[in-house]
């Protein structure tokens, strides 16, 4: 165990844990964008940096990677990081006007908003890395961060629709622009320029998943899962307590 | 042996870990010139990693491309020495005497030119490399012969 000065209050944590956690564990709200507690850290938008002083020098990190060490002294809202941060909140909401998450952000930090502001387009994406991380960790990883510098962008594969995707729409509930358009009624998905067939609850008959994420979870889980929503796996269980012997001691 | 076949033994030369894909993937670019779009279902079944991680692989790395290359690849510099030196006329000549289309490739597959930031030679500038061989102090002047030692049959043309 060790311990770690943030806005003067002294807080303990486990050596390499990254320092927004220990920030929001105890209670001090860390502004950020392409942290999501779901997901693994990114270290992409930058909302989230904070000045760390340690053996006498300062310095300017992300802390959602930001590995803590012992006895640093960390501040996450001195006049010189929301300077900073203001900027880069001005900087994301110019790429994604539209974006009501980054407007909450820059309203709430007071960043510069009509001065950078560029005409809404279609492209709104800031690069966050969130729905890759997203796919990566809950789909199969159908799309990634496609080239290179000011061409880079989020694709598939030759730009095409994305052969690995199963429709399971983590990418598009991430999203904090809006910008990957996910559809779905009654009987199908349509995201990435796929459009996937809903499967129903074998109880209520309510649409369930996609037959791509029931096979995925098939082959992941090496047995194929139950066509059950929540309401209707909950009540089947019941209906087995009530039915069976209960072990009473 | 077809491609298919081809690249499923490429593949096979490293262990099935996600890990060897850039390896594979630079081994496909030696065999090929390019990495063949038919490539990345193969690679991505073999390791069992996405074929969008593939992708992104082919699409950030300069040495791999999804485009054939030309037989002989010509690196002309472009950085700040070569480019006071005069990189832009050998680009221009270049372009001229090979008809270069947009992408600066040739028709016959046998050059492409791509522009680079820094050879690291920069007391040689303007430096061009062309295979694995490098001239210091191009001229244009000397460009139409050295071109035509590479092109088809002539002495460079292994």
């Amino acid at each position: 165990m060790i311990s770690i000065t943030v806005n003067g209050r002294v807080c303990a944590c486990e050596e390499g844990e990254y320092l927004l956690d220990v920030a929001e564990r105890n209670g001090m709200l860390i502004p950020h964008l392409c942290y999501h507690r779901g997901l693994l850290p990114i270290g992409a938008c930058r909302v989230c940096i904070v000045e760390v002083i340690e053996r006498g020098r300062s310095k300017v990190v992300a802390s959602c990677v930001y590995p803590v060490r012992d006895g640093i002294e960390v501040h996450t809202a001195s006049p010189r990081i929301r300077e900073q941060r203001s900027v880069i909140i001005a900087l994301l909401l110019s790429l994604a006007p539209g974006s009501t998450e980054i407007k909450r952000l820059a309203l709430q930090l007071g960043a510069d908003i009509p001065r950078l502001v560029k005409a809404p387009e279609s492209d709104t994406c800031v690069l966050c890395g969130r729905c890759t991380a997203a796919c990566e960790a809950l789909g199969t990883g159908a799309i990634a961060k496609v080239g290179r510098g000011v061409t880079k962008k989020i694709a598939a594969p030759f730009d095409g629709m994305p052969p690995d995707c199963i429709g399971c729409g983590s990418c598009a509930h991430v999203c904090p622009t809006g910008t990957i358009a996910y559809e779905h009624t009654d009987e199908s998905v349509s995201v990435w320029g796929r459009e996937f067939e809903l499967m129903r609850c074998t109880g209520c008959n309510a649409p369930l998943m996609t037959r791509e994420q029931h096979d995925f979870l098939t082959r992941k889980g090496g047995e194929s899962p139950e066509l059950l929503c929540e309401r209707c796996g909950k009540q089947g269980v019941a209906r087995k307590l009530k039915t069976r012997e209960r072990y009473l001691g | 042996m077809d491609h298919s076949t081809h690249i499923e033994e490429i593949a096979r030369r490293y262990p099935a870990e996600r890990r060897f894909s850039l390896a594979i993937l630079q081994d496909i670019q030696r065999e090929f010139n390019y990495i063949p779009a038919e490539a990345l279902p193969i690679v991505a079944a073999r390791l069992d990693t996405p074929q969008a991680h593939l992708y992104a692989l082919a699409t950030f790395y300069k040495s791999l491309s999804l485009v054939p290359k030309g037989k002989h690849v010509v690196k002309l510099c472009d950085g700040t020495a070569c480019h006071m030196r005069g990189a832009g006329n050998l680009l221009g000549s270049l372009s001229r005497q090979l008809r270069l289309d947009a992408d600066g490739r040739t028709d016959d597959g046998q050059f492409s030119v791509e522009l680079v930031n820094c050879l690291g030679s920069c007391a040689l500038a303007p430096v061009m490399v062309v295979g694995e061989a490098y001239y210091g102090k191009v001229s244009l002047e000397q460009l139409p012969t050295l071109v035509d030692s590479y092109r088809e049959g002539g002495e460079n043309d292994e």
